[in-house]
C-alpha cells in the first residue's frame, strides 16, 4: 500500500534508503468540529534522512506532528513506526518509542537554568553532575556549546534553541521533529542550527522531520520535501530537482479543484488579466489628493527583540483592493496589528487621509476610520463570552446608545438588521457568541467593521478555516466594499486569493516591500519569485 | 452549533447543558453535610444543636427588631460586594477592601468634624469623603500596578495592615480622629460622636429601624446592574475583563479603566465604612470611630462578591445571609453554646458554597478526557 | 529616663532584644519557610494564618492529652497540614477559588479554635530550655540563637532542609517549574496541580510546626489570639525576600527586628511610632516591589490556577 512511496525515492539522497522507514503515516485525518485541520495525509520519514514538511499555517503540518508526538489523537490513520502499528495518546508514550520533539514555544522554563530544563521531565533522583555531564557531551558531539548553568531567561533565541535541542536528544530519540526551528533566529544562527542538524541525523542514522513554511530552509537543510496545504499533502518535491518559486506556488496556491472550477468560470487566470467580472473596482481612481491609507518607513519591535517592521512603506488609495502578499513570519501578522492600535512603532508614520494616526494608542487605528477583521479573531476580534449584538457595537457603542446609555431596543433592532443583511447564522442578537460557527463569527466581524463605514478595511487571512461558500462570500463582499470606495488592504498567504481579489499587489519579505505590482503583471510565476527569494 | 475550535473555554457551555434539578441536589446536599457539621460540633461539645439555630434565627430575625439590625449589617456589606464585582468585571483581583472600608470610614470621620452645613447635606458629604477615602487608599494600589507593574493582589493585601496602622496612628492624635478628653469617657480610643443632626436616618419600618444605608445599597446594586449591562462604560469594562486586546483595539485604555475600575471598588469600600459611622447605631461603634472600626466587614463583603462568583443580584440575598450569622451570633451566647459557631457555620457554608460548581468542573473534564481525541 | 541615643544604645547591647527578635522571628521563619515552598509553586495561601492558628491549638491539645513536647509538636504539625489539605485539595485539584478559600479558612479556624478552646482548655508550658554551651555564651546573640527552648532548634534544621527540597531535588525542580511555566510543565510531563497540592502541604506542615512553637517556646499558651495577623506578615516576608529563601528568612529577621525593638524601647519608657513600626513590614514589602519590580519578580504564575486546555 505504501510501498509507493519508498519505490519513488530509491536513488535519491545517495542510495537505497533502508527497506523498513523509520515512521510511517497512512492515511492520517483529524477534524476539530467543523474545521478539518488533516485529510489523509501519507507522509514516510526514513533514517539517515531530513524530511521536510513545508506549509503555511493552518496547512496541518503542526497538527499532524502532534499527533506524532501524542498530544492529539487522529480520527482516522495509522501510525506505524519501525514496521509495527502504534497508537501513541501520550507524549510519555511518543518518548518510550523513540520520538522526540524540539518544540517551538511551550517547553522551556526561562526561570531556570539551562541543565535544570534538561533536566526537567525525566524521573529518578536529580543529579546536576551527570546532568552536566550529558549536556557537554551531546553539545560536542553535535556542536551545539551551551553553559549549563546559564539562565535561559537570559539567553538569545539561538541559544535558547540549543538548550531545545539538547533537551531532546537528551533522550536519545530516533526520530526527531523540529517544529518551525528558526522562525526567531537570525540567518547565521540558522545556518548554524542546520549544520548541527546534520550532524544529528549523519550519526546513528536517524530520522528528522523538519517542518517549516521558510522555502529558503527546505531547499538547503531537506532530502526531500512534502508540501501540505489545507491539511492536504498536495505536492513533493526533491531540493536538487526544485526551486523556491515553485515550492511557494504549492504552498500557497488554493486547492487544485477549486481553482480548476473558478477558472472554468472565468473568475481567476494564472497569467492572464482576470479582471472582467471585478467590474471597475474604484474606477474613480484615487479621488482625492492623499491616498486612504499610508505607512511610512515603520519599523517595530517584536518581543524578542528582533524588527518584526523594517522600513515598511505602503500606500493605498480608495475604491482599490491591494493585496499584501508574503510568507508567513515576513511581517504580515505586524501590519494588522499596527493598524489595530496593537502594535507601537519605533520610528515611521501612519496616515489616513494624510491626517497622522498615533501607532499604539488604544482605538486610534479604529477611530481614524480603519476598520480590521483580524487574523485570529479570537485574540483580537471577537469576545467569545458576550452577545452578537455586544460583538457587533464594541467598536462604536455609541451607535446604539443615546448618550453612553445603550438602548436595548436600539441594540436588538440593529443587531437584527446585520444579521439579516450578512445573513449571519444564530439564534439572534443575544446569542453568545461561542455558539455560533467559525464562519459566523468571521461574518459578525465583517459586518461589525463594514457598517462602520470604514475609509479603509484591512482584510487579515480573512478566508482562513472556511469552507468554499463562506470564502466565496468574504470575497464578493470585499469587492462590494472597495466598489463603494472603501480603500480594502488584503493580508493573506493565499496567493489565489490575493490574484483573484486585488488591484495591485505588494509582497512583503523580511518585514519590508520587496515588490510592487499591478494585477496585470502579476503571476503566480513571478509572486512566488518576490516571495520566495533568497533571505537577506 | 459548535464552533469546532478547541480552545473555547468548556465552562460557559457546560453550565448550559447541566440540568438545574442537579445544581439543586448539589448544593442541598453540600449545604446540608455543612449544617450537620456544625450541628455535629456542638452536640459533641455538650451542647444541643436546636437552641443553638433557634438563637440565631432569634438573633438575626426573629426577634422584634433583629431584622432591622440584621438588615444594618447587611448594608456594608453588600457595598463591598458591589465594589467588589466592579473591579472583577475589569478583571482585577481587589483583596484590600478591609483596609479600604477603614481609611474611607477614617476619612469619613475626620471631615465630618470640619463640615459645617445643615445635617442632611453634611451626611451625604461624610458618605462622599468615605467614598474618596477608599477610592484613594485603592488608588495606591492602581497607580503601583499601572506605573510599576506591581501585581493588585499583592498590593491591595498589604496595604490592608498599612491602612489599619495609619488609621491607628490617626487615632491617637486629636487634631486628626481622636476625641478630646473630655468628651473620651473612660475609652481611650474613640473618635467624637457625630453630631445627632448628622447620622444617616433610620426609619422605621414593623418596629425595625435600620439605616438608609439598605436603601443605598439597593439602589446602587440596581444602578450597577444597569451601569453593567446597559451603559457603554459598562460593555467597555467587561470588554477589557474577558479580552484586554479587543479592548485596545476599540479605544479602551487598560490603564483608564483598569485603574478607574480598582479605584470604583475602593470607593464602595470607602462608602460602606462611612455608612457604618454615619448610620450604624449599635452594630458599629454607636456614630463613633473606634479601633478595629472595620470589624472584618470588608473580608465578609469580599467573601460575599467571591460567592456569587461577580453576580449584582445575588449578592443581595447572599449579604443578608452572612448578616444574619454575624446578628443571630450574639443570641447564640445565651445558649451556653460559644458565639464563635457562627464563624464556623459561615465557614462551613462558604465551603459548601464552593463544592457543587468544583464538582460539576471535575466531572466534565473526567467525561471529556474519556471520550477524548484531544489530550485534555 | 536616659537620653534616646543611649536608650538606643542600651537596647542594641541588651541580650533581651535579641531574644525577643529571636522568638518573633523564629514564628515567622516557621510560617514563611512553608509559604516559600508553596509560592515558588505558583500558589498564594492567605490561610496561612489559620494554618498557626490550628497548628497552635492542635498541639496545646496534644500535650494536654499526653504531656509530651513532643507529641505536641507532632499534633500542631497534623493541624496545620488538615488546614492545608482543605486549601490543597479545593484550590487544586477541585479549582475553587484560592482567595475564597484562603479567606474562608482563616475565619472558619479562628472560629473553630475559639469555640473548642472554651470547652476543652487545653493546658500548656513552655518547653524546657536547651542551651548549646560555648555558643550559648556569644555576645548578645547567643542566647537568642543558641540558649532557646529546643523546638526553636528545629529552624536549623528545617531552612536548609526546605532549601535542599527546592533546589537540590526534582520534586523541587518540578515545583518551581510548576510556578514559573505550568504549561511548559505541563507539557514536559509534570503533574502541576499535584506538586502545588504538595507545596501547600508542606506550608501546612512547617505552619502548624510554627503554631506549635508559638505556644510552647513564645507565649506559653493558647488563646486564639495569639497569632493575631502574623500569618500575614509571613507572606510579606516571602514578598520582601523577593521569593528566594535568603530573602525570606532575612525578612523575618528585619520585621522580627523591628517588633522587638518597639517593645524595648516602649518598655524604656520611649513613645515611638508604634503604628509605623507594625506597619513596616508591609510598607518596606510593598516599596521593594515597587522600586524594583524590573529585578524582583514573583514566580510568573503565581496566583493563577492552572488547568489543562485553558489558555
Amino acid at each position: 500500500m505504501t510501498d509507493s512511496q519508498s519505490t519513488d525515492l530509491i536513488g535519491i539522497g545517495g542510495g537505497l534508503p533502508p527497506p523498513i522507514p523509520a515512521v510511517e503515516l497512512v492515511g492520517i485525518t483529524k477534524r476539530f468540529g467543523a474545521v478539518v485541520a488533516c485529510e489523509g495525509v501519507d507522509m514516510v520519514f526514513h533514517r539517515g534522512q531530513i524530511h521536510g514538511i513545508l506549509g503555511e499555517n493552518g496547512a496541518g503540518k503542526s497538527t499532524l506532528m502532534k499527533i506524532l508526538i501524542g498530544l492529539v489523537l487522529p480520527d482516522e490513520g495509522r501510525i506505524v513506526v519501525d514496521g509495527a502499528e502504534r497508537r501513541i495518546h501520550d507524549p510519555l508514550v511518543a518518548a518510550d518509542l523513540g520520538i522526540g520533539m524540539v518544540h517551538q514555544h511551550f517547553s522551556l522554563i526561562e526561570a531556570l537554568s539551562v541543565w535544570e530544563n534538561v533536566a526537567l521531565g525525566e524521573k529518578g533522583t536529580l543529579d546536576p553532575g551527570t546532568v552536566r555531564e550529558r549536556i557537554e557531551e551531546i553539545s560536542e558531539q553535535y556542536g551545539l556549546a551551551i553553559d549549563p548553568d546559564a539562565r535561559v531567561g537570559d539567553l538569545p533565541a539561538g541559544l535558547r534553541q540549543r538548550v531545545e535541542i539538547i533537551k531532546c536528544l537528551r533522550r536519545d530519540p530516533q526520530i526527531v521533529i523540529f517544529d518551525e526551528p528558526t522562525s526567531v533566529l537570525t540567518p547565521e544562527e540558522s545556518k548554524q542550527l542546520f549544520s548541527s542538524l546534520r550532524n544529528v541525523v549523519a550519526a546513528e542514522g536517524r530520522a528528522v522531520a523538519l517542518v517549516s513554511h521558510k522555502l529558503d530552509e527546505m531547499l538547503s537543510a531537506a532530502d526531500e520535501i512534502s508540501i501540505m496545504r489545507q491539511g492536504r499533502v498536495v505536492d513533493r518535491q526533491v531540493p536538487s530537482e526544485t526551486n523556491a518559486r515553485k515550492l511557494a506556488r504549492s504552498m500557497v496556491g488554493r486547492d487544485v479543484l477549486l481553482r480548476s472550477e473558478r477558472a472554468a468560470l472565468g473568475l481567476v487566470g494564472d497569467d492572464e488579466q482576470g479582471h472582467q467580472d471585478m467590474g471597475s473596482p474604484g474606477s474613480s481612481g484615487p479621488d482625492s489628493q492623499h491616498p486612504a491609507l499610508r505607512i511610512e518607513g515603520a519599523v517595530a519591535r517584536g518581543p524578542e527583540g528582533t524588527k518584526i517592521l523594517d522600513g515598511l512603506t505602503i500606500e493605498l488609495h480608495r475604491g482599490t483592493i491591494v493585496g499584501l502578499a508574503g510568507v508567513e513570519g515576513n511581517g504580515q501578522r505586524p501590519v494588522g496589528d499596527l493598524l489595530s492600535s496593537l502594535l507601537p512603532l519605533e520610528s515611521g508614520r501612519v496616515e489616513v487621509d494624510g491626517n497622522a494616526v498615533p501607532a499604539g494608542r488604544p482605538g486610534a487605528m479604529a477611530r481614524a476610520g480603519i476598520g480590521v477583521i483580524p487574523e485570529d479573531r479570537h485574540d483580537s476580534g471577537i469576545v467569545l463570552e458576550m452577545t452578537v449584538a455586544e460583538n457587533l457595537v464594541i467598536t462604536d457603542p455609541y451607535c446604539v446608545a443615546r448618550r453612553s446609555l445603550i438602548d436595548p431596543k436600539r441594540l436588538a433592532a440593529f443587531a437584527r438588521e446585520i444579521i439579516e443583511e450578512f445573513d449571519i447564522q444564530c439564534d439572534g442578537p443575544a446569542a453568545p457568541m461561542w455558539s455560533l460557527s467559525g464562519g459566523n463569527q468571521q461574518r459578525v466581524v465583517l459586518a461589525r467593521e463594514l457598517v462602520q463605514n470604514p475609509k479603509v478595511l484591512v482584510a487579515a487571512q480573512p478566508t482562513r478555516g472556511l469552507d468554499v461558500v463562506a470564502i466565496e462570500y468574504m470575497s464578493n463582499r470585499l469587492r462590494t466594499a472597495a466598489e463603494e470606495g472603501v480603500a480594502v488592504l488584503l493580508i493573506s498567504s493565499e496567493l489565489e486569493e490575493i490574484l483573484d481579489l486585488s488591484n495591485r499587489i505588494v509582497v512583503l519579505r523580511g518585514g519590508r516591500v520587496a515588490g510592487e505590482m499591478s494585477r496585470s503583471e502579476a503571476s503566480l510565476e513571478n509572486l512566488g519569485l518576490l516571495m520566495g527569494g533568497s533571505t537577506g | 452549533m459548535s464552533t469546532g475550535t478547541a480552545e473555547v473555554a468548556p465552562t460557559s457551555k457546560t453550565w448550559r447543558r447541566i440540568r438545574v434539578g442537579e445544581w439543586l441536589v448539589l448544593y442541598a446536599l453540600s449545604i446540608s453535610v455543612a449544617l450537620l457539621i456544625a450541628g455535629t460540633l456542638v452536640e459533641a461539645t455538650g451542647g444541643d444543636w436546636l437552641p443553638v439555630l433557634s438563637a440565631l434565627l432569634d438573633g438575626s430575625v426573629r426577634r422584634p427588631g433583629r431584622w432591622g439590625e440584621t438588615l444594618g449589617v447587611a448594608g456594608p456589606l453588600l457595598l463591598v460586594a458591589l465594589g467588589t464585582v466592579v473591579s472583577a468585571k475589569a478583571g482585577l483581583v481587589n483583596i484590600g477592601q478591609e483596609g479600604q472600608l477603614l481609611f474611607g470610614a477614617a476619612v469619613a470621620t475626620y471631615f465630618s468634624f470640619l463640615i459645617g452645613g445643615p445635617g442632611p447635606l453634611n451626611v451625604v458629604l461624610i458618605l462622599l469623603f468615605g467614598a474618596i477615602g477608599g477610592a484613594a487608599w485603592a488608588g495606591i494600589a492602581a497607580g503601583l500596578r499601572y506605573w510599576r507593574g506591581v501585581p493588585e493582589v499583592l498590593s491591595t493585601l498589604l496595604l490592608v495592615t498599612v491602612s489599619i496602622q495609619t488609621v491607628a496612628y490617626g487615632m491617637r492624635w486629636e487634631w486628626l480622629l481622636l476625641a478630646p478628653q473630655s468628651s473620651r469617657g473612660n475609652r481611650n480610643q474613640v473618635s467624637k460622636q457625630l453630631a445627632s443632626n448628622n447620622r444617616l436616618p433610620r426609619p422605621e419600618i414593623f418596629g425595625n429601624e435600620f439605616p438608609l444605608t439598605v436603601y443605598i445599597g439597593v439602589v446602587l446594586a440596581l444602578l450597577l446592574a444597569f451601569g453593567l449591562g446597559r451603559t457603554v462604560w459598562g460593555l467597555r469594562l467587561r470588554l477589557l475583563g474577558h479580552n484586554p486586546r479587543v479592548a485596545k483595539r476599540c479605544g479602551v485604555s487598560e490603564k483608564v479603566f483598569g485603574a478607574g475600575a480598582l479605584m470604583i471598588s475602593g470607593g464602595f469600600a470607602g462608602l460602606a465604612g462611612g455608612a457604618m459611622l454615619a448610620g450604624g447605631g449599635f452594630s458599629f461603634g454607636n456614630y463613633q470611630f473606634m479601633t478595629g472600626f472595620s470589624d472584618n466587614i470588608g473580608w465578609t463583603g469580599l467573601l460575599v462578591a467571591l460567592v456569587v462568583r461577580e453576580r449584582v443580584f445575588l449578592a443581595v440575598p447572599v449579604a443578608f445571609v452572612f448578616a444574619c450569622l454575624r446578628t443571630g451570633s450574639s443570641f447564640v451566647g445565651s445558649t451556653g453554646v460559644e458565639g464563635r459557631i457562627t464563624d464556623v457555620i459561615q465557614g462551613l457554608l462558604v465551603l459548601a458554597l464552593l463544592i457543587p460548581p468544583a464538582v460539576m468542573v471535575l466531572r466534565n473534564i473526567r467525561r471529556a478526557r474519556a471520550a477524548a481525541t484531544v489530550r485534555v | 529616663m536616659s537620653s534616646f541615643p543611649e536608650a538606643v544604645y542600651d537596647i542594641f547591647t541588651s541580650n533581651s532584644t535579641y531574644i525577643n527578635a529571636a522568638l518573633f522571628g523564629g514564628l515567622l521563619a516557621f510560617a514563611a519557610t512553608g509559604e516559600w515552598v508553596a509560592e515558588r509553586a505558583g500558589t498564594l495561601n492567605i490561610s496561612v494564618e489559620a494554618m498557626l492558628l490550628a497548628g497552635a491549638f492542635t498541639s496545646a491539645v496534644g500535650y494536654d492529652l499526653t504531656d509530651s513536647v513532643v507529641v505536641a509538636l507532632v499534633a500542631g504539625i497534623l493541624g496545620g497540614m488538615l488546614v492545608a489539605a482543605i486549601q490543597a485539595e479545593m484550590s487544586h485539584r477541585l479549582s475553587a477559588d484560592q482567595f475564597v478559600v484562603g479567606l474562608t479558612l482563616n475565619i472558619l479556624i479562628f472560629g473553630l479554635t475559639g469555640f473548642l478552646d472554651r470547652e476543652i482548655d487545653p493546658a500548656t508550658k513552655t518547653a524546657a530550655r536547651w542551651t548549646v554551651p560555648i555558643l550559648n555564651k556569644v555576645p548578645l546573640i547567643g542566647k537568642a540563637l543558641f540558649g532557646q527552648p529546643w523546638p526553636f532548634y528545629l529552624l536549623y534544621v528545617l531552612i536548609p532542609l526546605s532549601w535542599w527540597l527546592v533546589y537540590r531535588t526534582r520534586w523541587g525542580l518540578e515545583l518551581r517549574a510548576a510556578g514559573e511555566n505550568p504549561q511548559s510543565a505541563d507539557v514536559s510531563g509534570i503533574d502541576v496541580n499535584r506538586r502545588r497540592r504538595q507545596a501547600v502541604y508542606y506550608a501546612g506542615l512547617t505552619s502548624g510546626l510554627g503554631g506549635a512553637f508559638l505556644v510552647f517556646v513564645q507565649v506559653g499558651r493558647f488563646d486564639d489570639s495569639i497569632v493575631g495577623g502574623r500569618g500575614f506578615i509571613a507572606i510579606a516576608a516571602v514578598i520582601f525576600g523577593g521569593w528566594t529563601l535568603r530573602g525570606t528568612i532575612l525578612g523575618c529577621v528585619v520585621f522580627a527586628a523591628a517588633l522587638s525593638f518597639r517593645l524595648s524601647i516602649q518598655g524604656l519608657g520611649y513613645q515611638v511610632n508604634n503604628e509605623l513600626l507594625q506597619a513596616l513590614p508591609f510598607l518596606v514589602t510593598i516599596l521593594g516591589m515597587a522600586l524594583f519590580a524590573h529585578r524582583v519578580r514573583p514566580p510568573a504564575a503565581l496566583a493563577r490556577p492552572f488547568v489543562r486546555g485553558l489558555r
